[in-house]
């Protein structure tokens, strides 16, 4: 009953707001009284501020904050709900955070919050929540250090943001999103670019859903943390994709994992992390689609692969010779400029190719289907010469599609003598590539203009050869001149 | 100087070159391997639900360092031996024109009719691509053309060094082949094995490589597709990292050094050479 009364009164608090929130800052209680607070300036003098407005409020409070520029550092030091009207801007001096969570159950929505320090000791943030069941919505976070840090804040929610990191170089950036101790956190729907990491640390259960995480360091960074779920978000553009460090239990679903390049470049990354299901992720035009090490490390745990896409990666999958109990199903690997890698040398024998007598599509398949069960009837082995060489010898890499690479395969095949061992086989390739489901962040590209393009390039070599063929007026005078 | 007729001269060329037999296998040959790779290109872009132009273009690539130094060395080696064996070159010279003329409308002939066959062959490639909306940026396919010509430039000039030091078409032709095993393969293999018996360090194992124009155009090329040199493992990030946005200086530099020192070598035993 008291729940119900409080939405009335929240409800005809809001009406009121409509018509008077434009010039004047209110505030509202939803705890029995409504007191609406009017203010003879604008906010953007200063004369409210913003932290004078959440010390008087009581605990349980719904503020509506109207637009303007709101002075930071701001505390919210009891249970409050901060409505952000029309994106209020609470704008720090560029030192410590800007809004610091200390007690439970707040909600901080709508806001922009922008000028935090720049200290990486400190840990300067943007949003810092050190309380537990927070609910970060629909903020923008521009100029912060650290965008949203979550702290021993377990059950939060952190949703439909969007978090702009500062213009540093990346050794001197801080964490997008960094979540610390806070078990059973949602991080869904949020944007981020220009940051360092999305880390998640020691907080088991949380989910990481629909996200857009892009330009930085680690799009995402599982470290020490068990039972994740990880579903149709979108890592393009960064160092590294997803990187699982040391934990057990990881679902990562439709994911769509792009262009993560640099030197140690990963799509995805494992480590010591056991017990993984990547299902229907696509994984496309990074250095490397996967980089696995000593996964699955606990016992009688595996990594399986279902129905993946390694497409136009550089390496498919880097794998170290320590790769064992890792299950390969249904997954196409596509046109990668080298499809598996042992890093260092060796072999990846003690995996299983294929499950179910399904194994996996393979684009440099050379084999065929007498039977026409749509299942390779000659083992896919990977073995080439210049893959073995480029395995002990990475520098050789240069020589990467040059002809004189193929020539040396070219000549282990002919002259077994050289013949490399083979790193791996799928005792069951499939023909036909399987269906996928669909990940986000699917785009087409610019068709009509490549069409311009291509024709405007035959006309120019059309033109070419016309202007060679036709003669001038004085050659054609001279020519009919001629006698017959 | 006359821009008139070295504008006659260069449109002879063109014409001669079409009625080159080599020269238009291997135009028909470029186009016929262009349009295979962008179609097998095409089955994989269906899969993916993705413009594959990276592996496209990689192909590509690996196509290109074949075929385009091949039409090249053979096509300019012919220019100045075969005319000179025919008796043509002597008839030519006897008319009111100068040698630089007679060089450089040589050169832009050739050069044209070149550009014409990578049209031809990257153009129907490239309809065929975005007709299935296969092809990535089209800067990204534009800039691979032109890394192409450069590198047919480089060629070019190089046959018509050796054009201008033989004196049978025939010999020219073995030295350019000869010549083109060398860039193709064995600079490469030879390279490749001196880094594993020596150990090479990247940085001289980067510069080594880069004396081979192939090399040049590739890392050229693969850097305006992929914006950077990942690809081709601990050199192509130590050349990264070194050099950055000069890179692109650094092998255009070198290209152009390609292009224009055979060349201009050619010219001066051309114009010095009495048996013409």
């Amino acid at each position: 009953m008291r729940l119900l009364s409080q939405a009335r009164v929240a409800g005809s608090v809001l009406l009121l707001l409509l018509f008077s929130a434009f010039t004047l800052p209110l505030r509202a209680s939803a705890s029995g009284q409504v007191t609406p607070q009017t203010v003879a300036e604008t906010t953007q003098c200063g004369h409210v501020s913003l932290q004078a407005m959440i010390d008087e409020a009581e605990a349980g409070d719904t503020l509506v904050v109207p637009a303007g520029t709101w002075q930071a550092p701001i505390r919210i030091d009891k249970p409050l709900t901060l409505e952000g009207q029309a994106w209020p801007v609470i704008r720090g001096d560029g030192s410590g955070n800007v809004v610091a969570i200390t007690a439970p159950n707040v909600t901080l929505r709508g806001f922009v919050v922008a000028g935090s320090g720049k200290s990486l000791d400190r840990e300067d943030s943007g949003i810092r929540v050190s309380a537990p069941n927070a609910v970060i919505e629909n903020n923008r976070i521009e100029d912060a250090l650290f965008g949203i840090y979550l702290e021993r804040a377990a059950d939060s929610v952190v949703r439909g943001n969007t978090i702009l990191g500062m213009a540093l170089p990346i050794s001197r950036r801080g964490d997008g999103l960094k979540i610390f101790y806070s078990p059973n956190t949602l991080v869904e729907g949020n944007v981020m670019r220009d940051t360092r990491d999305a880390i998640l640390w020691y907080s088991p259960y949380s989910v990481v859903r629909h996200n857009d995480f892009a330009d930085g360091r680690y799009g995402l960074h599982l470290m020490q943390s068990d039972h994740h779920l990880i579903e149709e978000n979108v890592f393009r553009n960064n160092s590294v994709g997803v990187y699982v460090m040391y934990g057990t239990s990881f679902e990562l679903r439709r994911n769509l994992i792009a262009a993560n390049r640099g030197p140690s470049g990963y799509g995805v990354g494992l480590k010591e992390a056991s017990d993984v299901l990547m299902e229907g992720n696509r994984i496309v035009g990074n250095r490397a689609g996967v980089y696995s090490d000593s996964s699955p490390l606990r016992p009688n745990t595996t990594v399986t692969y279902r129905n993946n896409l390694f497409a136009y990666n550089e390496i498919g999958l880097e794998m170290l010779p320590n790769t064992q109990n890792n299950r390969f199903q249904e997954n196409i690997l596509l046109d990668n400029g080298e499809q598996v890698n042992v890093y260092g040398g060796g072999d990846l024998t003690r995996n299983e190719w294929a499950f179910d007598g399904r194994g996996n599509y393979w684009s440099d398949y050379a084999g065929f289907d007498a039977n026409g069960d749509a299942i390779g009837d000659l083992p896919y082995i990977s073995k080439s010469l210049f893959d073995s060489l480029i395995g002990v010898q990475p520098e050789l890499r240069l020589f990467q599609l040059s002809p004189a690479s193929d020539a040396l395969d070219l000549a282990a095949k002919a002259f077994p003598l050289f013949a490399p061992q083979p790193r791996m086989s799928d005792p069951a390739p499939l023909t036909q590539p399987p269906a996928l489901p669909p990940t986000p962040g699917l785009e087409s590209p610019p068709t009509a203009t490549n069409i311009v393009v291509a024709v405007a390039m035959v006309g120019v070599a059309l033109t070419i050869l016309a202007a060679g063929l036709r003669r001038s007026k004085r050659q054609r005078r001279a020519i009919s001149a001629q006698p017959a | 100087m006359n821009g008139k007729i070295i504008w006659t001269l260069a449109q002879k060329e063109l014409r001669d070159a079409l009625h080159n037999r080599w020269f238009l296998l291997y135009t028909i040959a470029f186009i016929g391997l262009s349009l295979a790779l962008s179609y097998m290109s095409l089955a994989g872009a269906g899969i993916a639900g993705f413009a594959g132009f990276g592996r496209t273009a990689a192909s590509l690539i690996n196509l290109v360092l074949l075929i385009i130094p091949l039409m090249a060395l053979t096509v300019g080696a012919q220019s100045l031996a075969h005319e000179q064996e025919q008796g043509t070159l002597a008839y030519l010279l006897a008319q009111p024109v100068t040698r630089v003329e007679v060089f450089i409308g040589k050169y832009l002939g050739l050069a044209l009719s070149l550009l014409a066959s990578l049209g031809l062959g990257f153009g129907i490639a490239g309809v065929v691509l975005a007709l299935a909306n296969g092809a990535g940026s089209p800067m990204a396919y534009i800039s691979l053309v032109g890394q192409t010509f450069l590198l047919s430039l480089t060629m070019l000039s190089v046959g018509f060094l050796v054009s201008a030091l033989t004196k049978r078409a025939g010999v020219a032709i073995g030295i350019g082949l000869f010549l083109w095993l060398t860039f193709v393969f064995l600079g490469d293999l030879g390279l490749m094995g001196t880094a594993i018996t020596m150990r090479l360090p990247v940085e001289q194992l980067l510069w080594l490589s880069l004396l081979n124009p192939l090399q040049v155009f590739k890392m050229a090329a693969i850097l305006d597709i992929n914006a950077t040199l990942d690809l081709l493992g601990p050199a192509g990030i130590y050349a990264m990292q070194e050099y950055g946005a000069q890179l692109r200086g650094v092998f255009l530099m070198l290209t152009a050094l390609w292009i224009l020192a055979p060349a201009l070598a050619a010219y001066m035993r051309f114009r010095l050479r009495g048996d013409f």
